[in-house]
């Protein structure tokens, strides 16, 4: 997933065959990792949130697991959208077919898993 | 190429501006960071953090800044450096959000 730190630093060095694409396709090729990089950080904010705005939960510890998991889940989002951002600008380089991913719709199960972790854990608890 | 197409679909505008807004967010996430410092049993970890938090935005509007400014030449300059600097230090901003729940 993460091959070729290099081109994270110089997409354009490598390799130094491959032309130039319209400034237009690379601009928003930024502007998909900029997008991605905000859900990053919301999922972050979410996680700090969660710490600091949620009372003690029944389960000890569960409050900040639920945080933890939340800022893990930002920090893989901007990794990935950086390396997204920099094969793609690659592949436009090179003239070669887009990288497909499936982080989407990994991140898609990741988060309607925990929402429903969260409905269970909602219902469980006992009526006031 | 000495006559470049006109920036017709404000390719560069849009860029900018989800410049801008992408730094918002992450000042939404740094005052988030910051709060533990003026709340009750507030301590040295806690001011530390929130100093690392408020260098790691200013960090972040740096970058946004540079980037908006080669984004104003015409055609504009394709993101390099910045870009990864940017996704780094939101990690760093991630990991430190981390510290600051486990402090």
């Amino acid at each position: 997933m993460f091959g070729g730190l290099r081109q994270w630093i110089d997409p354009e060095k490598t390799p130094t065959v491959g032309r130039a694409p319209d400034y237009r396709f690379s601009l928003a090729n930024e502007r998909t990792f900029l997008a991605w990089i905000r859900t990053g950080l919301a999922l972050v904010a979410g996680g700090l949130g969660c710490a600091q705005f949620l009372p003690p939960l029944p389960i000890t510890y569960l409050r900040e697991i639920i945080a933890v998991a939340l800022l893990v889940l930002g920090g893989i989002v901007a990794l990935r959208a950086v390396d997204h951002w920099a094969r793609t600008e690659r592949a436009m380089r090179l003239g070669e077919e887009l990288p497909g991913s499936k982080f989407p719709a990994l991140l898609a199960v990741i988060v309607a898993l925990g929402a429903l972790l969260l409905i269970v854990a909602v219902l469980l608890q006992s009526p006031r | 190429m000495t006559h470049p197409p006109p920036d017709l679909g404000a390719s560069a505008e849009r860029t900018r501006l989800a410049w801008r807004r992408t730094t918002l967010s992450a000042g939404v996430l740094v005052l988030l960071a910051a709060r533990p410092a003026f709340g009750p049993g507030a301590g040295p970890g806690q001011w530390i953090a929130a100093a690392l938090a408020g260098l790691g935005w200013s960090a972040l509007v740096a970058l946004a800044y540079r980037r908006a400014r080669a984004l104003r030449r015409h055609p504009p300059f394709p993101g390099r450096r910045s870009i990864t600097a940017y996704a780094l230090t939101t990690v760093a901003l991630a990991v430190l959000a981390g510290v600051i729940v486990t402090l």
